[in-house]
C-alpha cells in the first residue's frame, strides 16, 4: 500500500517534468537565439541595437576555439541559429548545406559593407555570409632582436633567423606561406608544386623554434624574445607589443600580405530565422561593428565604421583603403580536397624529424 | 549459488559500463579508419586513410622516435623513484605515510598548469637561465632547454616520478623484513642482500611502474605542444592535429590503432622476454 503510494508520485513527478520539457519545447521558436562564436565576441557592445529590440533575449552562446571545432560541431547535427566561420571555411558551410541564402532586404545595414568584402559571401549569386571583421595575416617583427627586418615572405627562409621564428600551426597558412614564397598560386597548384612546397616548408625548420598555436602564445613569445620574429601573425600581435612599448613592426611582404574576413551565416535548420537577421543586422551596425575592429584591432566591414575606428590603427593597418583587399592576397574558400591537401602536408612536415 | 550471484551483481555494473564507454566507442573507431571522410557514410568503404599512412615512412620515424621517449622517460623515472621509494620505506618509519603524501602532493595540482611551471624555469627570462647568467657561464638569455626533445623529456620524467614510485613503493612494503634479518644471519653482506633479496621482490613493482610510465607518455601531445617547440613533437600532437585542425578522423583513428596494436606488442614482448620472477616466500 505504501509502496503503491510513492509509485503513484513518482509517476505523477515524472509526468509533470514530462509536460513540463514539452511546453518548453513547444514555445521554442523565437524566443531564443543559440550563436556558434568564438568566445570573446559575446560582448554586448557588439550587438547593443538587437538588445534594445528585443529586451526580453539574451543570446546563448555556444564558443569554439578554432574554425574546425566549429564546423565539426556543425556538421554533428548541433542545433544553432548563427555562425560565425571565417572565410576560408564558408564554402565548406555552403557545400555541406549547414547555413542558408539570406535574404539581403532584410539586413538594413547591408549597403554599408565594403562591396569587395559582402561579395566574398556569395556563392552561386547568392548571399550566404555577413563579412564582420577582417584582418591580416603577415609577419610581425622584434626589430630590437633582429640585424635586417624581413621584407618578404621568403626572408622567413633566410639563415639569419636561424632559431628565431614562430610560425602559426596551421596546414592552410604554412602552404599559403610557401606557395607565396615559392611564387606560386596556392590556389592553383600542381602536384609538383604540392611537393615543392612541402620541401620548402621542411627546409624551414632551422629557422624554427617553435609552431604557435594562440594568439596569447605568439604574443608572450616575442615579449618575452624567444622569438623574433613571429610567422602568420594577426594585427593583434604587432597591436599590443607596440602598446606595451616594444620595438616591433608589422611587414609589408613584397608578396603581399594575406589577409582574410569572418562573417556570419543563418543555420539552414534555424527555427528562430527572424531573431537571427535582427542579430547579425544588428552586429554589423556601424558603432557595433567599430567596438569589435577596436578591441581586436581588426578592420570593420561598415564602411561607416571607419571614422569611428582608432586613427593610428587605420593609418597602419589601411582600415579606410578596401583596396588593399584587393591588392593583399585574400584567402579564398577552401574545398574539402583542398583543405585535406593542405593539412596532410603541414602534418608531414612536422612529422619530419 | 548465492557467491555466484552476488559476484554477477559485482561485475555487471562495471562491464556493462566498459561495453558501452569503451569497447563499443573502440569498434566504432575501428570503423571509422575506413571512413572516405570524418563525415558522411561508413559505406561503401576507403583504404585512403590507410593509403596516406602507409605511403609515408615520416609518420613510422616519428613514431619510433616517441616510442624511444618514452622509453627513456620510463627507465629515467624508475630509476629516480626507486631510491626514493626505497627510503620511504626502509628509513622514515612512521612518518612514511606523511612523507608519500608529500610526494604525491604535487599531482594534486592540474597537470597544465605544472607543465607551464616548466616553461617559466626553462624559459629565456626563466629561472635557470637567469641562474646561469648571475653565475656568469652564459651571456645572454636563449632559451637553451625550452622547445626541445629535452625539454620534453625533463618535464616528462618530473611528472611522472611520483606514479613510478608508487608500486614500487608497494612492492617494497609487502617485503617481509625477516628476509633481511635471514639474509643478514647468513652471512650477505647489504648490497648482496639488496640485489639477491629486495631487488627481485621489488621487480613487479618495477614492471607495474614501467607501464604506468610508457603507455600514457607513448600517446602524450600536452607537453610536446607547451615545452616541445620543432623538433619535441610527438606522435601524439599528430594524431591531435588530424581529430582538430585536419578534420581527418579517418587517418586520425587509424594513427590511433597503430599505436594500440603498438601498445600490445610492446606489453607481450615485456612479458615474454622479461621474466617477473616471483620469489616463493613461506613465512
Amino acid at each position: 500500500m505504501k509502496l503503491n503510494k510513492i509509485k503513484n508520485v513518482v509517476l505523477l513527478l515524472l509526468a509533470a517534468a514530462v509536460l513540463a520539457a514539452c511546453g518548453g519545447s513547444a514555445a521554442a521558436p523565437n524566443t531564443q537565439l543559440i550563436v556558434l562564436e568564438w568566445s570573446g565576441y559575446e560582448e554586448p557592445s557588439y550587438w547593443e541595437p538587437f538588445a534594445l529590440q528585443h529586451p526580453e533575449i539574451a543570446p546563448e552562446y555556444s564558443f569554439f576555439g578554432e574554425d574546425a571545432e566549429a564546423f565539426s560541431k556543425a556538421q554533428s547535427g548541433f542545433q544553432f541559429d548563427v555562425v560565425h566561420p571565417c572565410g576560408s571555411w564558408w564554402g565548406l558551410y555552403v557545400e555541406a548545406g549547414l547555413v542558408q541564402p539570406l535574404d539581403v532586404s532584410r539586413l538594413s545595414n547591408f549597403d554599408k559593407l565594403f562591396p569587395t568584402l559582402a561579395e566574398h559571401g556569395q556563392f552561386d549569386g547568392k548571399q550566404y555570409f555577413i563579412p564582420w571583421d577582417w584582418a591580416y595575416e603577415s609577419i610581425t617583427v622584434r626589430t630590437d632582436l633582429v640585424d635586417e627586418v624581413p621584407d618578404s615572405w621568403a626572408d622567413l627562409w633566410d639563415p639569419q633567423y636561424a632559431g628565431q621564428v614562430a610560425i602559426f600551426d596551421s596546414g592552410e597558412s604554412t602552404f599559403l606561406t610557401a606557395a607565396y614564397a615559392l611564387g606560386y598560386d596556392p590556389y592553383n597548384t600542381t602536384p609538383e608544386q604540392q611537393e615543392a612546397i612541402k620541401q620548402h616548408l621542411i627546409a624551414l625548420k632551422p629557422n624554427l623554434l617553435t609552431y604557435w598555436v594562440d594568439y596569447t602564445e605568439i604574443n608572450q613569445l616575442l615579449a618575452a624574445g624567444d622569438v623574433a620574429v613571429g610567422a602568420n601573425t594577426w594585427n593583434d600581435a604587432w597591436a599590443t607589443l607596440a602598446d606595451e612599448g616594444y620595438q616591433v613592426e608589422y611587414v609589408n611582404p613584397k608578396e603581399g600580405r594575406i589577409s582574410y574576413a569572418c562573417g556570419f551565416g543563418i543555420s539552414a535548420n534555424s527555427t528562430n530565422v527572424d531573431l537571427a537577421y535582427d542579430y547579425i543586422n544588428a552586429l554589423i551596425d556601424a558603432q557595433s561593428n567599430a567596438n569589435m575592429a577596436n578591441d581586436f584591432y581588426y578592420g570593420a566591414a561598415n564602411m561607416e565604421s571607419v571614422p569611428l575606428l582608432d586613427p593610428d590603427l587605420v593609418d597602419v593597418f589601411q582600415f579606410d583603403d578596401p583596396a588593399v583587399l584587393a591588392s593583399s592576397n585574400f584567402q579564398h574558400p577552401l574545398t574539402q580536397e583542398q583543405r585535406q591537401m593542405m593539412t596532410t602536408i603541414w602534418n608531414e612536415v612536422k612529422a619530419e624529424q | 549459488m548465492e557467491n555466484k550471484r552476488r559476484l554477477f551483481a559485482l561485475i555487471t555494473p562495471p562491464s556493462v559500463f566498459l561495453l558501452f564507454f569503451f569497447m563499443v566507442p573502440l569498434v566504432i573507431m575501428a570503423l571509422y579508419t575506413l571512413k572516405a571522410s570524418s563525415f558522411g557514410p561508413l559505406l561503401p568503404f576507403s583504404f585512403t586513410a590507410f593509403e596516406n599512412f602507409f605511403s609515408n615512412p615520416s609518420y613510422f620515424v616519428l613514431l619510433l622516435n616517441s616510442s624511444r621517449l618514452a622509453l627513456l622517460t620510463a627507465v629515467l623515472s624508475i630509476l629516480l623513484a626507486y631510491p626514493v621509494a626505497y627510503y620511504l620505506v626502509f628509513y622514515t618509519g612512521a612518518r612514511r605515510v606523511m612523507l608519500l603524501t608529500l610526494l604525491i602532493l604535487p599531482a594534486w595540482i592540474s597537470y597544465l598548469l605544472r607543465v607551464l611551471a616548466w616553461k617559466v624555469i626553462l624559459g629565456s627570462e626563466g629561472l635557470l637561465n637567469q641562474l646561469l647568467i648571475q653565475a656568469g657561464l652564459i651571456q645572454d638569455g636563449a632559451p637553451i632547454l625550452l622547445y626541445s626533445q629535452a625539454a620534453v623529456l625533463i618535464t616528462l620524467v618530473y611528472v611522472w616520478i611520483p606514479f613510478a614510485a608508487l608500486p614500487i613503493f608497494a612492492a617494497m612494503e609487502r617485503i617481509d623484513p625477516r628476509l633481511h634479518e635471514a639474509a643478514a644471519d647468513l652471512g650477505a653482506s647489504p648490497s648482496v642482500t639488496f640485489w639477491r633479496v629486495t631487488f627481485p621482490l621489488t621487480m613487479p613493482g618495477v614492471a607495474s611502474a614501467f607501464f604506468f610510465v610508457f603507455i600514457p607518455t607513448l600517446g602524450e601531445w600536452v607537453t610536446p605542444t607547451l615545452v616541445g617547440g620543432v623538433s619535441g613533437i610527438m606522435y601524439g600532437n599528430l594524431i591531435q592535429d588530424q581529430f582538430g585542425r585536419a578534420l581527418n578522423w579517418p587517418l586520425g583513428a587509424l594513427m590511433s590503432m597503430v599505436l594500440l596494436v603498438l601498445v600490445g606488442v610492446f606489453s607481450y614482448i615485456f612479458n615474454r622476454f622479461i621474466p617477473i620472477t616471483e620469489v616463493p616466500v613461506s613465512s
